[in-house]
């Protein structure tokens, strides 16, 4: 293991964890300014309803589940790779991968169809937040899954096991920040 | 704690540690089956109409959610508590964005200025659905709400060939047959009747909805005068 990422401790915490953690607070603030920005303008804009009324519940809460059940995998990995179980470890991160890959090829489908039907990015204000909150969002998802390719990798020859759980950390806020997305852009309508 | 620090490598390491000791894979399980509950019950709460509930489950369930995921999944409570002195900051500061502008972007009136951009953006967009100045007691044109309303099915025109028609049966309508209007019992009542209250109540179709609660009693009366006029020979 990496000394400086597990062992210096002078901050009363693994100084990888405490980065991982640092990088959350500026993601809040990203995704959490884009939010209230769209909440804003949900409220001003009552012609949004109609809007809202086309997005598709039933994909958004398949895509939730999806979401929840890669943060089980995730966190089931971060228990198997503290017994020091790696090659475990390794497989329930695929299984995470395995979530994020369904999630975006869900997104695609719901986009394409989204985007035949004429709301395209530049139908109007709500279609603009829209793409644009699922697609930072999607983008973190892809990096996530990326980024637990590399890890699984160490994990299976039983390297780096800390950065299963830093990268867990990561894909639960993932998955957090779609637990608000669902209800802005599915339910509330 | 910092006694225990040294025999187990770190302090945050042992806090982190303990913070485990009640969590197995069963626990982990446990808390995504309540996770998958609690979605169901965001995905049914609009199914109920009533505006309160969707919001309540809405937005409190995802609260929730997020709560339970950050505790059990991430750990965050096992966490030294400055961790969670910045990640409250930070959300603290998105709040600070919101109720700092909210006030101005959410009106679009303030007190020293008008978007009117704004309110005519909202204006046309409702008019466009179809829940214009319809719906404004005095701007009711009921040419103009046939056509948008009762359009789709009895036809612009009222000549019960709106797009919809050929999938309805009975089919709708057709206002500018005299043969519809031969019938005796069709008289003013009886259109004001359909119209408020729907086919079935005039022992009709319920294909033809009861939109007495979309348009008042005045406007009504407007549409069945429209109807009546496309009558060949309305007098
Ligand atoms: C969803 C389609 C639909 C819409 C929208 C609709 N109608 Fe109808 N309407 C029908 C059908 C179908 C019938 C034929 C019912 C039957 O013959 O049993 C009908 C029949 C009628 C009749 C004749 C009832 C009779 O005595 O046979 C009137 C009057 C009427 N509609 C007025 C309206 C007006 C005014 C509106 C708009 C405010 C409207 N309808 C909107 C489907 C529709």
């Amino acid at each position: 293991m990496k000394p400086v990422a597990t062992t210096r401790t002078a901050a009363g915490i693994q100084t990888g964890r405490l980065a991982v953690w640092w990088l959350l607070a500026s993601e809040i603030v990203i995704f959490g300014g884009l939010l209230v920005s769209y909440i804003m303008h949900r409220l001003a804009h009552p012609e949004w309803a109609d809007y809202a009324s086309h997005t598709n519940t039933w994909i958004g809460t398949v895509n939730t589940l999806v979401l929840l059940s890669s943060s089980l995998s995730a966190v089931l990995a971060h228990h198997a790779a503290e017994q020091g179980d790696g090659k475990k470890a390794a497989k329930l991160l695929l299984a995470t991968i395995g979530g994020a890959v369904a999630f975006l090829v869900i997104k695609s489908f719901e986009w394409t169809h989204e985007i035949h039907e004429g709301f395209t990015i530049t139908a109007n204000g709500f279609w603009a937040f829209y793409y644009v909150a699922a697609g930072i969002h999607a983008s973190h998802v892809i990096v996530g899954a990326i980024l637990m390719g590399w890890v699984a990798w160490q994990a299976n020859q039983n390297r780096e096991l800390q950065r299963v759980e830093l990268v867990g950390i990561y894909w639960h806020f993932v998955d957090v920040v779609w637990i608000f997305l669902f209800p802005l852009l599915y339910i509330a309508k | 704690m910092s006694e225990h620090a040294a025999s187990h490598g770190t302090e945050a390491e042992h806090g982190h540690e303990e913070g485990h000791a009640h969590h197995g894979p069963k626990d982990y399980i446990r808390i995504w089956l309540v996770l998958v509950v609690l979605l169901a019950v965001s995905v049914a709460g609009p199914f109920l109409e009533i505006k309160v509930i969707t919001l309540l489950t809405a937005f409190g369930i995802a609260v929730v959610k997020a709560f339970l995921v950050c505790k059990h999944f991430m750990h965050l409570d096992v966490q030294p508590k400055y961790v969670l002195y910045f990640l409250g900051t930070a959300l603290a500061f998105m709040l600070l964005f919101f109720f700092g502008v909210a006030p101005d972007v959410m009106n679009h009136e303030g007190q020293n200025w008008t978007n009117m951009a704004a309110q005519e953006e909202i204006e046309r967009a409702l008019i466009a659905q179809g829940h214009g100045p319809a719906l404004e007691p005095g701007a009711f044109d009921a040419a103009t709400t046939f056509a948008n309303t009762c359009g789709p099915c009895h036809g612009t025109g009222g000549a019960g060939d709106g797009p919809a028609a050929a999938a309805l049966e009975p089919h709708p309508a057709n206002f500018t047959d005299p043969a519809f209007w031969a019938d005796p019992t069709r008289d003013h009542e009886h259109i004001v009747a359909t119209i408020t209250n729907g086919g079935a109540s005039v022992g009709r179709s319920a294909l033809m909805a009861a939109f007495g609660g979309q348009f008042d009693a005045e406007q009504i009366e407007a549409l069945a005068a429209h109807v009546e006029s496309l009558n060949p020979n309305h007098e």
